[in-house]
């Protein structure tokens, strides 16, 4: 009890030097078969970490341990650590639920709830029953919408269901969703795989504001906007870390010819 | 020098039509070129065609089915009372010989009617039922006693039939009257003592001996109470199976025996439902015998599997990504079903819940095992009393060689139609209404 405690309610304090998030020798297995192997990867505080690679590499999968989505999959083990402010969320003690209420997450294609644009922003508060009354609700419910930049566009539509905006508009809607009940890491599985060019540069532009507030993981295919958006950048591949660092130097002079084959196009 | 000219200026514009449209299936050439594309085109129209056909053939059986069924039931709707002079005489009243009184009536009318014979003829033009109605009378309005009054009796099914169809032609009559019996008819419609009248006893009554007097009413109620039983028992139960085996239950070889019998369920025989009861509500627990609460039970049985693979499918329906974005925000299994995939799903589950019950609602034989095959005259006043269904009376007045039964049958038939339409109206629009479009 007191170790989850201690989990959830920590520091605000914005070292970017401090390491937020670690895997230990993370594996994950899917049913015999391996699909992470040892990965030991370091996230740090209010920074945009990367990870790239060919897909089926295992980016996913390891994303989704840093929030423990995976424990819903039939037949996943997982061995190693994963640590969050240095206490390991894979201890038996550890509430799934206020762990991700603490690390969020926003998918690849846009899945608002087919609710109104209140209810969505407003569910993840609601069932952690982060506000007390109404008043408090809302105000955290705009809090969060003009976070995302999306206050002006919906304001006098609240009511109207998620579904009806476009696929930018719903992804920032999810964005808004996720950040509602006040993460501290968000992780983002392809946000911009499913948007057209200027919606992408809009979540791009978000991504950087909330790097003031937030610990970002965000998997992407494109190499552009690993770069433009990312601080640290992790290279996996057949479900190995091949590589990892600064941004600037893995995309200008990675150590590996894996990585330097990856990011210069011969295969992936 | 002026024909080649011609004739080159001709070809240019053939070549020219050609590059023109290369898409338009036609042959400039005298050489059929596209046979192959005749071909294809051919194939494309026999299959439709032979689909309109197959469409065509299916309306028309439909059509002849319901042309049969309302030329022989609508007549049902109606019936035919005989006014006559009665007179209340007050020793006949009070030894209760009202069927004394209306035969006086009914003689005289017909004073020239003497023979025993001839008699027992004329008697039985007025239905059997006509004692109790003017018994009633004169509960209610003891006044009546000792003097005379014009009254509406409602007359035979036989004499009802035959005065229905006074319009037709000899040849299309049916019936059993006899010679005198028409004569009589005629002669009092002749002197309006005879009228059409919209057959309320149908929709109030329940079965009768006499056909003029037997209604759907008991067995509706009847109905409508196993059906309620069935759906308090079925839709919980079988919303609760689909939710746990779709969303909780571990994959493994007992959850797939379940599924696999639950499907093998939905194909048993419904006859081997109403065996189950029988042994098990009956034998066994020692229920009521012939109750809507043993019908629905047996009905819930039935339309259980048919729930569970309605409802497992409509939560199917709902994407993954759905679960997901409950997951990722917290929420716990129990609240991802229950704030979500199952309030996504409910338009489907409800589709499925109320085609369950349309199949119910239509179902005879399990309740013919447990005793609902019964000649109820009264509606149920509580789920133990002895009932029957609308389609149970149906196949009991179908049994019933009286031609007043027939035209019944047929009308209840209607009855039972129509409820399946609105069932089934209520179905389509819950899932335009309410769908949820991924």
């Amino acid at each position: 009890m007191n170790t989850k405690k201690k989990t959830i309610d920590t520091h605000t304090d914005n070292d970017k030097s401090e390491i937020r998030m670690k895997t230990q020798s993370l594996s994950v297995f899917y049913n015999n078969e391996q699909a992470l192997f040892d990965v030991s990867l370091d996230i740090y505080n209010n920074r945009v970490t990367a990870l790239i690679g060919p897909s089926g590499c295992g980016k996913s999968t390891f994303m989704r341990c840093l929030n423990r989505m995976n424990d819903y999959v039939e037949g996943c083990r997982i061995t190693g650590k994963v640590r969050l402010d240095g206490f390991n969320i894979y201890k038996d003690n550890v509430d799934t639920i206020l762990l991700r209420q603490k690390v969020g997450m926003v998918f690849q294609k846009p899945n608002p709830f087919p609710k109104s644009i209140f209810e969505n922003v407003a569910y993840g508060p609601k069932i952690h029953k982060l506000t007390s009354n109404k008043d408090e609700l809302e105000a955290l419910v705009v809090k969060s919408l003009k976070r995302v930049g999306l206050w002006e566009e919906v304001a006098d539509r609240l009511s109207s269901p998620g579904t009806s905006l476009s696929g930018g508009q719903q992804q920032r809607l999810c964005i808004a969703r996720a950040i509602a009940t006040e993460p501290e890491v968000i992780l983002m599985d392809e946000p911009c795989s499913a948007l057209d060019p200027i919606a992408t540069a809009r979540i791009e532009e978000l991504i950087a504001e909330l790097e003031q507030r937030y610990t970002i993981v965000i998997i992407t295919h494109s190499m552009q906007q690993a770069e433009r958006v990312s601080d640290q950048t992790a290279f996996f591949h057949m479900g190995k870390i091949i590589e990892s660092g600064n941004t600037e130097k893995i995309f200008n002079d990675p150590d590996n010819q894996k990585t330097k084959d990856y990011i210069g196009g011969k295969f992936g | 020098m002026i024909k080649p000219f011609e004739r080159r200026r001709r070809i240019t514009v053939q070549r020219i039509k050609k590059k023109k449209s290369p898409f338009i299936y036609k042959s400039y050439s005298k050489k059929p070129k596209h046979t192959w594309l005749k071909k294809r085109k051919a194939a494309e129209r026999r299959f439709r065609n032979a689909g309109l056909i197959s469409i065509l053939i299916a309306a028309l059986f439909l059509v002849s089915l319901v042309f049969n069924i309302v030329s022989s039931g609508y007549s049902a709707f109606t019936g035919t009372q005989i006014k006559l002079s009665i007179t209340f005489q007050t020793d006949l009243v009070e030894n209760d010989a009202y069927r004394k009184i209306i035969q006086n009536a009914l003689l005289d009318v017909f004073p020239d009617v003497k023979t025993r014979k001839e008699k027992r003829a004329l008697f039985v033009l007025t239905s059997r039922n006509a004692v109790y109605e003017l018994r009633d009378l004169v509960a209610q309005d003891p006044e009546l006693i000792g003097t005379k009054k014009d009254i509406w009796l409602p007359a035979a099914s036989a004499v009802s039939i035959f005065y229905k169809q006074r319009l037709l032609e000899e040849s299309q009559r049916i019936g059993k009257i006899n010679g005198d019996q028409a004569k009589w008819i005629t002669l009092l419609a002749q002197s309006q003592r005879m009228k059409v009248k919209f057959n309320m006893p149908f929709f109030q009554n329940g079965d009768s001996r006499e056909a003029e007097q037997a209604g759907i009413f008991a067995s509706t109620v009847g109905s409508f109470f196993t059906i309620l039983v069935c759906i308090m028992l079925a839709f919980p139960l079988g919303v609760a199976t689909a939710i746990y085996l779709e969303e909780f239950a571990p994959k493994n070889w007992i959850t797939s025996v379940i599924e696999i019998n639950i499907n093998n369920l939905a194909a048993v025989p419904s006859i081997i439902f109403g065996l189950l009861g029988l042994s098990i509500y009956l034998n066994f627990f020692g229920m009521p015998r012939s109750s809507s609460l043993v019908g629905g039970m047996v009905l819930a049985l039935l339309i259980l599997p048919v729930i569970v693979i309605s409802t497992r499918n409509a939560l199917q329906a709902v994407p993954q990504s759905i679960r997901d974005a409950a997951i990722a925000l917290g929420a716990t299994p129990t609240q991802v079903v229950f704030h979500h995939t199952l309030i996504y799903a409910l338009p489907g589950v409800m589709t499925g819940v109320i085609l369950g019950v349309a199949r119910a609602f239509g179902e005879t034989a399990p309740l013919l095992m447990i005793g609902m095959v019964a000649f109820i005259a009264d509606a149920p006043k509580n789920f133990t009393d002895p009932a029957t269904t609308l389609p149970i009376q149906v196949y009991l007045w179908a049994n019933n060689p009286e031609l007043g039964f027939v035209e019944k049958t047929a009308a209840a038939i209607m009855v039972l139609l129509g409820f399946m339409i609105l069932i089934n109206l209520l179905a389509v629009y819950v899932r335009k209404r309410y769908e949820i479009k991924w």
